[in-house]
């Protein structure tokens, strides 16, 4: 800790100083006893001695969701009695206090051991370094300042609070594992899918007696399997919009966590692109670890600025598996994530793409040409938009309504599409 | 109290002194300019020395009420400035403050009426002036090693 004179000692020095010389000047005694009360007092807080203070911050959440309250303590323990000991938590920008502040003052006798307990809240995802503690301890005249900074010790790991979804995206190909999408081949399964004449080696138990009543033959029903798919869900984190309480990337991630989570409940196998600036990915997995990977690898997404060209080739391979659901979340701002989604549409990928409207966080500006300049940018969205339709690719916006509304309209695109591709 | 004493020029003069020391003051605690305050209470404290440096009386027994006033002007001052930074404290602090602050300013009266009356047992024996010149002297040295003292160093 650092030790440090307070205005206080300047003051009282200076004025006791003064008063002393005065008296010397003047030959008045009167002005001698004027200073010395000051000097009385520089000399009682001249004595003061170091605190001997051991703070420490604890905090047992290392995960906590986005606006979930989380209790930190910080204990402080002194060796020496402190008059004041003020104890200013630094917290970053999107973690506040609930309740009290993040400043506070008490008085500790010797030996004497205090915890306060502050209630935090993360208002946004993301990874928060919190612990940092600043200490100031102050005599009983306040002459002399004992500060120390103890460092962040902490990482919290905020996590997208959970979105509701009812119905997923189903995938134009699954995979061989069971899983619960309905396959679009046929097997061992329970959604029906046809009839059949029977051949030497079906089962007797898949013998549809009534229509082979019907037919004087034999017949057998065929089914559909139930496979998992493999989803990979494609983050762009080339741009961000954003204002004073939304952001499309943030809404991007949320939706990217809650889509991960229900696509891993069915059990199919979800990977993670966050395409942009800085390139992110995990290969598709199964299970709550891969649930716990996606979401810490979310968290990570960011924003960083890149002038260069990206096209899918920097992707690894494997992060992209054959016949797999690319589910892309988008403000449609910049046009390298576009030429990507068209890049692996001509690749044979199925995907579909949720655009996270950024238009109302805009404003169209004063001046005429402001408002040219927005009207032309809203219009080269509509010529992104237009160019993943004609190839076949189901987008929605995804604006006020929930995500589920959207999926279903992304959905009933994908139902028409494939139709009038076929 | 030097306003209620002395002619009427050096009425005068006084209050525009204390006036200015009480802008400066105020300007003080607002802006939070904490030099102001010892420039505040010197100013008080010179227009008491142009009184007793006008005034032949032999020696002002009002000098403890003075030095006890301005050392609890100055108190309340740096108090207010300190309490700018908001921090949530212990129930009772500002009470425990306010009676540490006045049972300095008593301490203050108590320790200059001592003070002021050894000076007048002194004088009388012709020892005074060289007394308090000396206890000055030695006051500024300790001061100044005080003060030397308080520049920052690194503990555990």
């Amino acid at each position: 800790m650092t030790r440090a004179g307070n205005p206080r000692l300047v003051g009282y020095t200076t004025l006791a100083a003064l008063g002393l010389l005065g008296a010397l000047a003047l030959r008045r005694p009167e002005l001698a006893v004027v200073a010395a009360p000051f000097a009385l007092v520089l000399a009682i807080g001249s004595r003061a001695r170091h605190p001997q203070l051991d703070v420490a911050f604890e905090m047992d959440a290392e995960r906590t969701l986005e606006d979930a309250e989380e209790i930190a303590t910080v204990t402080v323990s002194a060796g020496r009695a402190v008059d004041r000991l003020e104890l200013m938590v630094d917290l970053p920008p999107d973690v506040e206090v609930v309740d009290g502040g993040a400043a506070r003052s008490m008085r500790l006798q010797a030996g004497e051991a205090r915890g306060l307990y502050i209630t935090l809240r993360c208002r946004r995802w993301g990874l928060y370094d919190v612990g940092t503690v600043r200490v100031r301890a102050r005599d009983p005249w306040r002459l002399v300042t004992w500060e120390g900074r103890i460092e962040a010790s902490h990482r919290l790991k905020a996590y997208p609070r959970p979105l509701t979804l009812r119905r997923l995206l189903a995938p134009v190909e699954t995979q061989a594992l069971a899983g619960s999408q309905v396959a679009r081949t046929k097997g061992d399964g329970v959604e029906y899918a046809d009839i059949r004449d029977f051949v030497p080696g079906d089962r007797v138990r898949s013998i549809n007696w009534r229509a082979s009543a019907r037919r004087q033959g034999l017949v057998v029903n065929e089914r559909h399997p139930e496979r998992n798919a493999d989803v990979v869900l494609f983050v762009d984190s080339f741009a961000d919009v954003r204002d004073d309480d939304r952001s499309v990337l943030d809404d991007a991630v949320r939706a990217a966590a809650g889509l991960a989570t229900k696509y891993l409940e069915h059990r199919d196998r979800v990977g993670l692109v966050a395409f942009g600036g800085v390139l992110r990915w995990l290969q598709p997995g199964m299970g709550s670890t891969q649930r716990y990977r996606l979401v810490e690898t979310l968290l990570e997404t960011g924003v960083e600025p890149t002038y260069t060209w990206r096209d899918v080739n920097v992707i690894p391979a494997r992060t992209l598996p054959p016949a797999s659901l690319v589910l892309a979340l988008t403000p449609l701002v910049d046009p390298r994530f576009v030429a990507a989604l068209e890049d692996l549409r001509g690749r044979r990928y199925d995907i579909a793409v949720v655009e996270v409207d950024p238009v109302p966080l805009v404003r169209p500006g004063q001046t005429e040409v402001e408002r040219a300049a927005h009207r032309l940018w809203i219009l080269e969205r509509e010529v992104h938009r237009w160019r993943l339709e004609t190839r076949g690719i189901g987008i929605a916006t995804w604006g006020d309504d929930a995500l589920d509304t959207v999926l279903e309209e992304v959905r009933t695109f994908r139902r028409y599409a494939r139709a009038a591709r076929v | 109290m030097p306003l209620g004493r002395g002619d009427d020029t050096f009425q005068q003069i006084d209050v525009r002194i204390a006036a200015v020391a009480f802008v400066a003051l105020v300007a003080a605690i607002v802006q939070g300019w904490s030099w102001l305050v010892p420039a505040a209470i010197a100013l008080v404290g010179g227009g008491y020395a142009i009184e007793l440096a006008l005034d032949d009386a032999p020696l002002d027994v009002a000098a403890p009420v003075v030095a006890a006033g301005l050392l609890l002007a100055a108190e309340l001052a740096y108090w207010s400035l300190d309490e700018r930074s908001h921090t949530i404290g212990d129930p009772g602090e500002g009470l425990r403050r306010a009676a540490l602050v006045a049972t300095g300013a008593a301490g203050a009266l108590v320790v200059a009426s001592a003070l002021l009356a050894l000076v007048d047992e002194v004088r009388g024996r012709g020892l005074a002036l060289d007394l308090v010149g000396a206890v000055a002297a030695v006051a500024v040295v300790v001061t100044v090693i005080a003060g030397a003292r308080s520049q920052p160093s690194k503990g555990a």
